[in-house]
């Protein structure tokens, strides 16, 4: 199985400049994070997100070109956090 | 893939519940029935049980409906109503939830295929998610 790997993996990501976390692209992440294996968790701010609850994730007050830390745990651990990653960097 | 659950926006206001509608579809996508169902029977400020019913008949895919209330007779017209049976075919629950937060908390769960019991726990939430 190729790009498995169970278990932990985190890693950081930057808002491009310009683009915050608001509601409607908040809303395509917690889609995409619905449907990984892992459970994924966002930090910024000093806050936690569950990656699936939109009003955690809004309420990081995530702003462009700011740090996102995304973990995830379990399943495709890696694959979640490429896709979360990829979406983040590419907000537009 | 199965239905999600409906959602029923009630305000004393049609235009509140209208764009509060509009806003919830732009963030969960299109695959959620929202239903506006505001304003009192002529076109002023009040609810109207008749529209809550109609609206929950709409809202209704087979999955259960939540349905989500502004204030004070807003939620008493959707007791009324559930009490009155006027909804009786639909699984229907009444979500304890701040209804713009609510709303777009329900719509968003409702897209990830939460059943209508997690809908009304995702509404509920807001009370405990700090804007600041």
């Amino acid at each position: 199985m190729s790009g498995s790997s169970n278990g932990f993996r985190r890693r950081s990501v930057r808002i491009p400049d310009g683009v915050d976390l608001h509601a409607r692209p908040a809303g395509l992440l917690v889609r995409v994070a619905a449907q990984q294996s892992a459970a994924i968790t966002l930090h910024a701010n000093g806050r936690d997100a569950d990656a699936t609850s939109i009003l955690q994730v809004l309420a990081l007050g995530a702003t462009g070109g700011s740090e996102i830390e995304i973990e995830a745990a379990g399943g495709n651990a890696s694959a979640a956090l490429d896709a979360i990653a990829a979406l983040i960097e590419t907000l537009s | 893939m199965p239905s999600a659950p409906g959602i029923v926006l009630v305000s004393h206001s049609a235009k509140l519940a209208e764009g509060l509608a509009a806003m919830a579809r732009e963030v969960c996508g299109p695959d959620v029935v929202l239903v506006a169902a505001g304003g009192g029977p002529d076109g002023t400020l009040g609810t109207d049980g008749s529209r809550v019913a109609e609206a929950i008949r709409r809202a209704d895919q087979g999955a259960g409906v939540v349905v989500l209330a502004d204030l004070g007779s807003a939620v008493l017209s959707v007791k009324a109503c559930l009490a009155d049976g006027a909804a009786d075919e639909a699984d229907v629950m009444l979500a304890d939830a701040p209804l713009v937060e609510g709303a777009i908390a329900a719509a968003v769960a409702a897209s990830i295929g939460a059943d209508a019991a997690a809908v009304r726990r995702a509404a509920e939430e807001a009370w405990d998610v700090r804007k600041l």
